[in-house]
């Protein structure tokens, strides 16, 4: 051994660049801000008698007592009970079982399938939407052979329609939240039951699918509701045909009344409000706090399962294949397709019709204008995001802060709130606090503000995830050698959640790239995203350039994949090779 | 000067009452070692040293610097403590390379470049790891990275070294090595050390003193030979290594200092050294194994000798472990040499004998 002479390492103390609680304390500020921004000038916004910018207000229920007594209301809200009942309830069902299917049997493809029935959560929903309705809708390729041919009376344009593509969106979340349960379960209390001499169908019946009820009662309650914030479903299908959902009638009132952003739709938008966050506290109570953290992706479950047979393997695996085909490829297909003709009938052959044209168009003018705008708005959203979000968890999970423990609740809290309240709500908020608000009301921030803090929540589940798998003694190391608590989250805790860092950035960028709701309400000229720019052209009967930007979001999203998957891939031989 | 004083410590979390004023202090270059079984509340009392738990209760200082002070409401963060710590788990952080994790704590400091580059590397030569300092954690076997743990917990001359059951992670023979290791590292570099083990026989080999712990209660502190020889209960006794524990009534008061027992298993007399007991008390005897003298010779007689049967043997490399039995009352006995049945003398030492209190 080596004798050194063992002097202290410095006379100096450390020097503290940032006070410890000052910075949590600011952070924590700006969550809440964050989070209440978008609620509480909507709130008071719906108890005054005029718009909250013009003069002589007074405090009054008007608007509440205009809204219940307008029957258009009615029919809307029953609309989106019918619509969300039937999403719901059918979502749950396939969903279900086609998780048990892909991951408690042998199912032919099981494995494949167990990643394609979750591929369709990252696709745009604007995107599929539109895709939908170029295969299934009037006038769609396919309407024509599902109606006659194959005898299914498929109308989208009504409320049951519509519910048949909710459930083809919904039913990728169900499958997720039990595939998850399912690969996290015991595969043992199933092996249990068959050695008892059960056969294995009733082994399904009686083990899995019982097992599997917390879960489904999750994700009921979670596409429950998702459904009756729907927006872009009854706006491009329903509402021409007179059929709207809440969320539609609001926008419509608000985009055609006499007098500009009346304070019935405000009204409307708290009771909105109040129904999600009334469902997020149910299924909360229902779940206890576990079952919000569902871990997205899991093993594939021990080989073998229950044996179907030969025959029905086959046959089952097959109806897989169709549903897929039917719900998510075939109408990106259509869409693909729509983009390159000039006109969308199923009477002439589409290779007559072909054309770059829609192509062409969306390089130029506002189109392109609006995928840069996006582009923009998704890389700072999802940047700012991240870095908010992951020094938000480090201050709930790695300090002592006097109000850490209400942040886990602050930032789960956006998912509650629907998005065209986050975008009504910002309105009245730039107009209520200006400066700054002003300025983000006449340049793409205030909409990047509004779909950034739609997607904290996501980013919240992977930052609150990946802290759980870093020992707490990472921290505890850097501390006892002297670093505070910022030196030691942002030099220790962040490059070792470097991966996790980058996959929120992914899935942010994804999100906010896709989102739309909310920019309805806040887009002004010049300023448009993509979302919006396809809605409006939409509604004007353009469909081929609708179709191309519809494709170049699906690409983008792709290519935010594949990099995604490279930069992990970077990760893990760096840490290898290093 | 007494480094580390804990006084009156108590913590609770939620009903369980985790630490129940616990008070003992670690002198100037001294190695103290807090020993207990497993949820005794070694880590609690660590943890509230460090500052990384907040006790209910009591008072810690360091030297002249309060770190805890419920009272005075006084609480020094864990980065303003200056202690060094090393981590059951090691805590080596994986982005980093070896040179990386020691210079973190320097590069808190600021010191200059070279200042930094030589101390890290003396550092590392000093806990034998000059040559890894290119390597990442994930490259060193767990022996290595406990050396590098504690290199980052020596490289800023903390007061004082904190170590939370360092070497439960190595297999039997790395551990060994490790114990001598830090043992000379601490004697030559005259570190205050605060070691936590639920192992004796690590307690017993490394510590200039014991405090044994259970149940978030002081038991005892002493030298190891202290609380080996003379442990204060049943409890200290039996954790540390075996002991025979014999009840017995007191029959004749002291007289000339020994004092003479009934034993309960078998009704024979019994003599030991010391005394101050009345008649009739009941008392428990604590007799390590190794203290009884055996002998094959049958007709040996006198102070506390008695036949007994051999039961079983088993071997154990350096010595023998014996199951007696002296007419019904079992008796564990170890020895170097091998004796054969059916039957042998055994000889019980007054002065082997201690009196627990009940
Ligand atoms: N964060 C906590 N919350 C609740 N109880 C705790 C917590 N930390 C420790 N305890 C309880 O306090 C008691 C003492 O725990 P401690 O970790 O100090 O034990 P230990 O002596 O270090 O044990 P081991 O040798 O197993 O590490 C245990 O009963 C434990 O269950
Ligand atoms: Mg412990």
């Amino acid at each position: 051994m080596s004798s050194v002479s063992y002097a202290p390492a410095h006379g100096a103390r450390v020097r503290r660049l940032v006070p410890e609680t000052g910075a949590q304390a600011a952070i924590w500020a700006v969550v809440l801000v964050c989070v209440l921004a978008p609620v509480l000038p909507l709130v008071y916004a719906s108890v005054q008698s005029k718009p909250i910018y013009a003069a002589g207000r007074v405090f009054t229920l008007a608007p509440y007592r205009q809204l219940f007594t307008d029957p258009a209301f009615w029919t809307a809200a029953l609309n989106t009970l019918e619509f969300a009942a039937i999403t719901t309830a059918s979502s749950v069902v396939l969903g279900g079982s086609f998780a048990v299917l892909c991951s408690r049997t042998d199912v032919y493809g099981r494995r494949a399938y167990s990643r394609l029935f979750i591929a369709p959560i990252v696709l745009p929903p604007l995107g599929v939407i539109l895709g939908w309705n170029a295969l299934y809708g009037p006038g769609g390729y396919a309407h024509d052979f599902v109606n006659q041919t194959l005898h299914i009376p498929l109308n989208l344009t009504s409320v049951p329609g519509m519910a048949v593509l909710g459930t083809a969106v919904a039913v990728p979340v169900v499958f997720l939240v039990c595939q998850a349960t399912l690969s996290g379960a015991d595969s043992s209390l199933e092996n249990a039951a068959r050695s008892t001499g059960a056969p294995p169908l009733s082994v399904l019946g009686r083990i899995t699918v019982p097992m599997l009820r917390p879960a489904l009662l999750n994700a009921g309650l979670l596409v429950f509701t998702l459904s009756i914030e729907s927006l872009g479903i009854p706006l491009v299908l329903g509402s021409p045909q007179g059929h709207d959902f809440i969320a539609s009638y609001l926008f419509n009132t608000w985009s055609s009344a006499f007098t500009p952003d009346p304070p019935v739709v405000s009204a409307g938008a708290t009771v909105l409000l109040a129904c999600a966050c009334a469902l997020l506290l149910l299924r909360s109570k229902l779940l206890g706090d576990q079952a919000r953290f569902v871990s997205v992706g899991g093993r594939s479950g021990p080989a073998g399962g229950v044996q179907l047979g030969t025959w029905l393997r086959w046959v089952l695996g097959a109806i897989l294949g169709v549903y897929l085909l039917a719900t998510a490829f075939a109408p990106i297909a259509a869409l693909a397709l729509s983009s390159v003709v000039s006109e969308l009938t199923p009477l002439i052959a589409p290779w007559h019709l072909l054309t770059l044209g829609n192509w062409w168009e969306i390089a130029h003018g506002t189109f392109a204008h609006s995928i840069l705008n996006t582009v923009e708005i998704a890389v700072v959203g999802g940047l700012l995001t991240t870095l908010v979000v992951a020094l938000a968890t480090a201050v709930a999970q790695r300090s002592r802060f006097r109000l850490r423990r209400s942040l886990p609740f602050m930032l789960l809290f956006p998912r509650a709130i629907p998005g065209i309240i986050i975008g009504i709500g910002f309105f009245w908020t730039f107009l209520l606090v200006n400066p700054p608000g002003g300025a983000l009301r006449n340049s793409i921030w205030g909409i990047m503000l509004a779909l950034s803090i739609r997607s904290i929540t996501l980013a919240y589940f992977v930052m609150s995830s990946a802290f759980g798998t870093v020992s707490e003694s990472m921290d505890h190391a850097a501390r006892a050698a002297g670093a505070s608590w910022w030196t030691s989250t942002t030099r220790i805790a962040f490059p070792i959640l470097k991966p996790a860092l980058y996959a929120s950035f992914i899935l942010l960028f994804i999100s906010i790239l896709n989102d739309y709701d909310p920019a309805l309400f806040l887009v002004t000229p010049g300023h448009e995203i993509m979302g919006v720019t396809m809605l409006d052209a939409e509604q004007q009967g353009t469909i081929g350039p609708v179709a191309a930007l519809a494709m170049v979001q699906v690409a983008i999203t792709i290519l935010a994949i594949a990099v995604g998957a490279r930069l992990f891939a970077a990760q893990a031989r760096g840490k290898r090779n290093a | 000067m007494p480094e580390i004083t804990v006084e009156r410590l108590s913590k609770s979390f939620g009903q369980e009452q985790a630490l129940k004023n616990i008070s003992f202090s670690v002198h100037d270059k001294e190695f103290l070692t807090l020993l207990g079984p497993s949820g005794c509340g070694k880590t609690t009392t660590l943890m509230s040293i460090a500052g990384f738990q907040r006790p209910d209760e009591g008072l810690i200082s360091c030297g002249d610097r309060t770190f805890f002070d419920r009272a005075a409401k006084v609480y020094l963060k864990a980065e303003d403590r200056n202690l060094g710590m090393v981590f059951q788990s090691y805590a080596i952080w994986p982005h980093l390379t070896v040179f990386g994790n020691v210079a973190f704590p320097l590069r808190i400091r600021r010191m200059k470049k070279d200042a930094l580059r030589r101390r890290v590397l003396e550092t590392l030569d000093l806990v034998e790891m000059g040559d890894y300092a290119r390597r990442y954690p994930h490259e060193l076997s767990g022996g290595q990275q406990q050396r590098v743990a504690l290199a980052r917990a020596l490289v800023y001359a903390p007061a004082v070294l904190l170590l939370d059951e360092p070497f439960s992670n190595l297999d039997a023979k790395l551990r060994e090595r490790a114990r001598t290791w830090l043992k000379h590292l601490q004697a030559e570099l005259g570190l205050t050390t605060l070691f936590v083990t639920h192992d004796q026989d690590e307690a017993l080999s490394l510590s200039d003193r014991i405090v044994v712990m259970d149940e978030g209660s002081v038991l005892q502190i002493g030298t190891p030979e202290d609380i080996y020889r003379r442990p204060a209960t049943r409890f200290v006794a039996e954790f540390l290594g075996h002991c025979n524990i014999l009840p017995a009534r007191v029959a004749t008061a002291t007289s000339s200092g020994t004092t003479g027992l009934v034993l309960h298993g078998n009704g024979k007399p019994i003599t030991l050294s010391g005394g101050d007991r009345a008649a009739g008390d009941e008392v428990q005897l604590a007799v390590r194994p190794e203290a009884v003298e055996l002998t094959s010779d049958e007709s040996a007689s006198g102070e506390n000798t008695y036949r007994a049967e051999l039961r079983s043997v088993s071997f154990l490399g350096d010595h023998y472990v014996y199951e007696l039995g002296i007419d019904g009352l079992a008796l564990t006995v170890t020895d170097t040499r091998l004796f054969v049945g059916p039957a042998v003398t055994v000889r019980i030492p007054p002065s082997a004998c201690r009196v627990l209190p009940s």
